[in-house]
C-alpha cells in the first residue's frame, strides 16, 4: 500500500521507492530506504503526512511521498 | 598561496551550520553569490592559537548527488583542493538520520572531522554518545557539543587541530565492504580508474556512478571509450542504484552507533504545542497568531532605538535655524538638514525594527517554531513556488516591509528569499495604511471598505503575477518540489549568541543601508532643489513637462510629484500634495513634507477643489503599490546583495504600480 494510504498511529515498513533521480536520492537522504520503520503521525487532507522514522519527525508533501510503498505492520 | 588553513562546513539544512559560522568568525564575514548562481556564499575568518582559519559555509543540502547547485558547488569546492579540512555537522539529537552526510562523504580523500551538534537535546531525549568509541570506528576526530553554546568550543578547536595536523581521513572500508554486495557496484568499480574527479576514491564514485549522478556519468562519459561507457550504463540501467546505496550507507550508519550510543525507547507523539500546530483547523490561525505575536514582540526592543531616531529627526529645525544665524550657505543647510539629517533619522527608526524582527524572528527560527510554520504553510506557498516560512516576511510587511525583508533571513534557499521580498513588496505596508484610508475616507466617504478590499485583492493578485514573472529566473526546477523535511525538536535558545548576532547584522545593515539612502537622497535632493535663485528645480520641470503623459495614469504633476514622492517614503505624499495644491515654493514643500512637517489643515479642500475621484483612485493604488520607501530598497539590497536584482524589483513595482494608477484611473472615468 501507499504511505498516504496508513491511519494516523500506524505502523509500517517500507517496502519500495518509486520516481525519478532527484526524489529517491533526497528520500533516502532523510533516511527512508526500504526495509526501514516508521509510524505515521499525522495524516491530514492538504498538509504534509507526518512520519517518525530514524529519531526523526519528518514532513512528507502528499504529491511527493506517492512514490513511497509500505507494508504495515500489525501490532 | 596563503599559510591560512581553510575549513569547509558540511551538514544538512537544520545542523546547525550557521550557528556555528556565526560564532567563529563573529562579525569577520562576507556572504555573496557563488559566480552565476543564485546560491548564497558565505565566507568568514577566525585566529585561533595564534594561527589563522578561513571558513567556508558549503550550501546546505542533504547529500552530495548532484540534483541541484547547492551540491554540485558543495562537492566542487571539495575537489578543488581549496579545503585543508572538512568539518562535518550532525544533530546529535536525530543521529541515525543526519549521519546520512557523512557516509555519502564517505571515500573522499580530503581530511575531515566529525562535530556531532545539539548535545543539549540529545541529552535532554536520554541520549549517551560515546565520541571515543566513535573516534575509534571512524579514524577521524569527532566533536560533542551544542554549537550555541561558545563555552563548550574548546572541543572543537582541538578537534580541529588535531584534523589538520595529522590529515585524519574518514574510514571508509566497511562502507566499501557493504557496497560490494551490491548488484552492479563491483563491476563498476573495476572500470572506473583511480583520479577522475581528484580528492574522490574511484569507490565514491562508483557508488555515484550507481546512483544516476548526472554530473559523475558526464565525467565517466568522456573520460571512458564508449564501449566501456555503454556497459556502464547497462549495469546501473539494471538496479536502483540510490536505493542500494542508501539502504547500504543506513546499514553502515547503524553498524557505526552500535554500541556507541544508547538511548531510550523514544515517545514519538507530538508535544502540546505540536498538536495545535499540526491541527487540521488550529493550525493556520495558530501560526498566524505566533507571527503576529513575534511582531508585536519586536516592537519592544525596536522602540528604544525608533526614539533616538526620532529625537535625531527633531534636530533638523534648530541645526537649521543655528545655521542660517550664522549666515551659512542655504545650498549647505538644505544638504545637511534635508538630506543627512533627515534620512538617517529616518534609517533609525527604520532599524530599530528591523533588530527587533531579527532578534524575535532569529529567535522563533532557532527554537524551531518557523520549521511548523513551513509544514502548515507549506500547500499554501507551494502554489507560488515558495516554502511555508515565506508566510512570515509577508505578514510582517503589513507592519514594515524593512521588517519582512530582515525577516527572509530565515529562508535558507536564495532564490526563494529574493523571490519573497519581490512578493513582500506588495504588501501594502503601516505608512500605506495610515495614508490610503485617509484618503480614501475624504474622497469615497464609506467607500472606504471597497477601496480596501480592492487593494486587498490587487495584492494578491500582485503576487500572484509576480511570482509568475520573477518565478522563473529565481526559484529552480528542483526547489519547486514538495516539502520533504524534518521537523526538529524545539530547542531552547541561547540570547547571548543570538544577540551578538543581531547587534551585528543590525550595524551591517546600517552601514549598508546609509550608503544607499544618502545617495538616493541625494540624488532626490539635487533635482529638487533651487540652485539658482527664482528657477525651478529640474524635478519641477520634469514633472509639469511630462504631465500630459502622467495624466493619462490619472496624475496631474502635483499628484505625480507626490507619487515620486511615495517612493521615498509614503508617510510624506500627502504632506507633498497639500503643499504642492497650496502653491509653495517647490523646493521647500516637498523637504518639509518629507520631513514629516505635517498634513496642510485645509488638505480636504484642497483635494475636493483639485483632484477629481478618478484620479484620487488612481493615485492611491499608485502610492499603495508603488515601491515601500528608499529603506526598504536599500534593506533588500543588503538581504540579497544582488544589484541587479534589486534594481529589477524597484523598476518592476515603479512600473506596475503606474499601470495599475491607469487601471485605476480607467475604470473609476467609466464610474464616475
Amino acid at each position: 500500500m501507499r504511505l498516504a494510504e496508513l491511519n494516523e498511529n500506524k505502523e509500517a515498513v517500507v517496502s519500495a521507492l518509486s520516481g525519478d533521480n532527484r526524489f529517491i536520492s533526497r528520500i533516502t537522504s532523510i533516511g527512508l530506504t526500504p526495509g526501514c520503520k516508521l509510524s505515521v503521525v499525522k495524516n491530514d487532507k492538504n498538509r504534509p503526512i507526518l512520519v517518525y522514522s530514524r529519531d526523526t519527525m519528518i514532513a512528507l508533501n502528499r504529491k511527493e511521498c506517492e512514490g513511497i510503498e509500505v507494508t504495515e505492520v500489525k501490532e | 598561496m596563503s599559510n591560512k588553513t581553510t575549513i569547509a562546513l558540511l551538514g544538512q539544512p537544520n545542523a546547525g551550520k550557521s550557528t556555528l559560522f556565526n560564532a567563529l568568525t563573529g562579525m569577520n564575514q562576507h556572504v555573496g553569490n557563488w559566480p552565476g548562481k543564485t546560491v548564497e556564499k558565505k565566507e568568514g575568518s577566525f585566529t585561533h592559537n595564534k594561527k589563522e582559519y578561513a571558513i567556508a559555509d558549503l550550501p546546505g543540502s542533504y547529500s552530495l548527488t548532484a540534483n541541484s547547485d547547492e551540491e554540485v558547488i558543495t562537492r566542487d569546492f571539495i575537489a578543488s583542493g581549496n579545503a585543508d579540512v572538512v568539518c562535518i555537522l550532525a544533530d546529535s539529537s536525530q543521529l541515525e538520520r543526519s549521519l546520512f552526510m557523512l557516509a555519502d562523504y564517505a571515500g573522499i580523500t580530503v581530511p575531515c572531522f566529525l562535530l556531532l551538534n545539539m548535545a543539549d537535546i540529545a541529552k535532554e531525549k536520554g541520549k549517551n554518545i560515546d565520541v571515543k568509541a566513535l573516534e575509534d570506528k571512524l579514524k577521524i576526530p569527532v566533536v560533542l557539543l551544542s554549537a550555541n553554546n561558545k563555552k563548550e568550543y574548546k572541543s572543537f578547536y582541538e578537534a580541529l587541530e588535531k584534523a589538520v595536523t595529522n590529515k585524519t581521513c574518514l574510514d571508509s572500508s566497511r562502507l566499501e565492504d557493504a557496497y560490494s554486495n551490491l548488484e552492479g557496484y563491483n563491476e563498476l568499480k573495476a572500470m572506473i580508474p583511480e583520479g577522475v574527479i581528484s580528492n574522490y576514491s574511484s569507490s565514491w564514485i562508483a557508488s555515484k556512478a550507481l546512483e544516476n549522478d548526472s554530473v559523475v556519468l558526464a565525467k565517466l562519459e568522456n573520460t571512458m571509450s564508449a564501449d566501456d561507457y555503454k556497459k556502464v550504463d547497462d549495469i546501473r540501467n539494471a538496479v536502483q542504484g540510490a536505493v542500494l546505496t542508501g539502504g547500504a550507507k543506513f546499514a553502515w550508519i547503524d553498524e557505526i552507533l552500535s554500541g556507541a550510543v544508547d538511548s531510550k525507547k523514544e515517545n514519538v507523539s507530538l508535544g502540546k504545542l505540536d498538536r495545535i500546530y499540526t491541527h487540521k483547523f488550529l493550525g493556520k490561525p495558530a501560526v498566524i497568531l505566533t507571527i503576529l505575536l513575534g511582531l508585536i514582540m519586536s516592537f519592544i526592543p525596536a522602540i528604544p532605538i525608533m526614539g533616538v531616531g526620532m529625537a535625531f529627526g527633531s534636530l533638523r529645525v534648530p541645526v537649521a535655524e543655528a545655521l542660517t544665524s550664522i549666515g551659512a550657505p542655504d545650498v549647505i543647510i538644505s544638504l545637511l538638514c534635508n538630506v543627512v539629517i533627515q534620512s538617517l533619522a529616518f534609517i533609525c527608526q527604520m532599524l530599530g525594527f528591523v533588530f527587533g524582527v531579527t532578534l524575535i524572528f532569529g529567535m522563533l527560527e532557532e527554537i524551531g517554531i518557523m520549521a511548523r510554520v513551513s509544514y502548515v504553510f507549506d500547500n499554501t506557498m507551494a502554489k507560488l513556488g515558495l516554502q511555508g516560512k515565506s508566510v512570515m516576511p509577508f505578514l510582517v510587511s503589513f507592519g514594515c516591509t524593512m521588517g519582512g525583508t530582515a525577516g527572509s533571513r530565515v529562508i535558507e534557499n536564495w532564490g526563494q528569499k529574493v523571490l519573497t521580498i519581490a512578493l513582500a513588496w506588495a504588501v501594502p505596508c503601516g505608512a500605506a495604511w495610515s495614508v490610503v484610508p485617509m484618503l480614501s475616507t475624504i474622497f469615497f466617504g464609506n467607500g472606504v471598505f471597497v477601496v480596501i478590499v480592492a487593494i486587498l485583492i490587487t495584492m494578491l493578485l500582485h503576487m500572484w503575477i509576480t511570482a509568475k514573472i520573477f518565478g522563473r529566473g529565481l526559484v529552480n526546477a528542483e526547489n519547486k518540489y514538495g516539502m520533504i523535511m524534518e521537523l526538529p525538536p524545539y530547542h531552547k535558545p541561547k540570547w547571548g549568541a543570538l544577540f551578538r548576532y543581531v547587534l551585528g547584522r543590525t550595524k551591517d545593515t546600517f552601514l549598508r543601508v546609509v550608503t544607499v539612502v544618502m545617495l538616493v537622497c541625494v540624488v532626490f535632493w539635487l533635482l529638487s532643489y533651487s540652485f539658482v535663485e527664482g528657477s525651478e528645480p529640474i524635478l519641477f520641470r520634469i514633472g509639469t513637462a511630462i504631465e500630459p503623459v502622467t495624466k493619462f495614469f490619472g496624475m496631474s504633476w502635483e499628484l505625480f510629484m507626490a507619487f515620486i514622492a511615495s517612493s521615498v517614503g509614503k508617510e510624506g505624499a500627502l504632506g507633498v500634495i497639500g503643499a504642492l495644491y497650496n502653491g509653495q515654493n517647490f523646493s521647500g514643500a516637498f523637504y518639509e513634507a518629507m520631513g514629516g512637517g505635517g498634513v496642510a489643515e485645509n488638505l480636504n479642500e484642497l483635494l475636493a477643489a483639485n483632484v477629481s475621484k478618478p484620479q484620487a483612485l488612481a493615485f492611491i493604488f499608485a502610492i499603495t503599490f508603488n515601491m515601500p520607501c528608499v529603506v526598504a530598497l536599500a534593506s533588500t539590497y543588503q538581504e540579497i546583495h544582488s544589484a541587479k536584482w534589486t534594481a529589477k524589483i524597484a523598476i518592476y513595482y515603479t512600473v506596475v504600480a503606474l499601470i495599475l494608477a491607469m487601471i485605476a484611473y480607467h475604470v473609476g472615468l467609466l464610474i464616475w
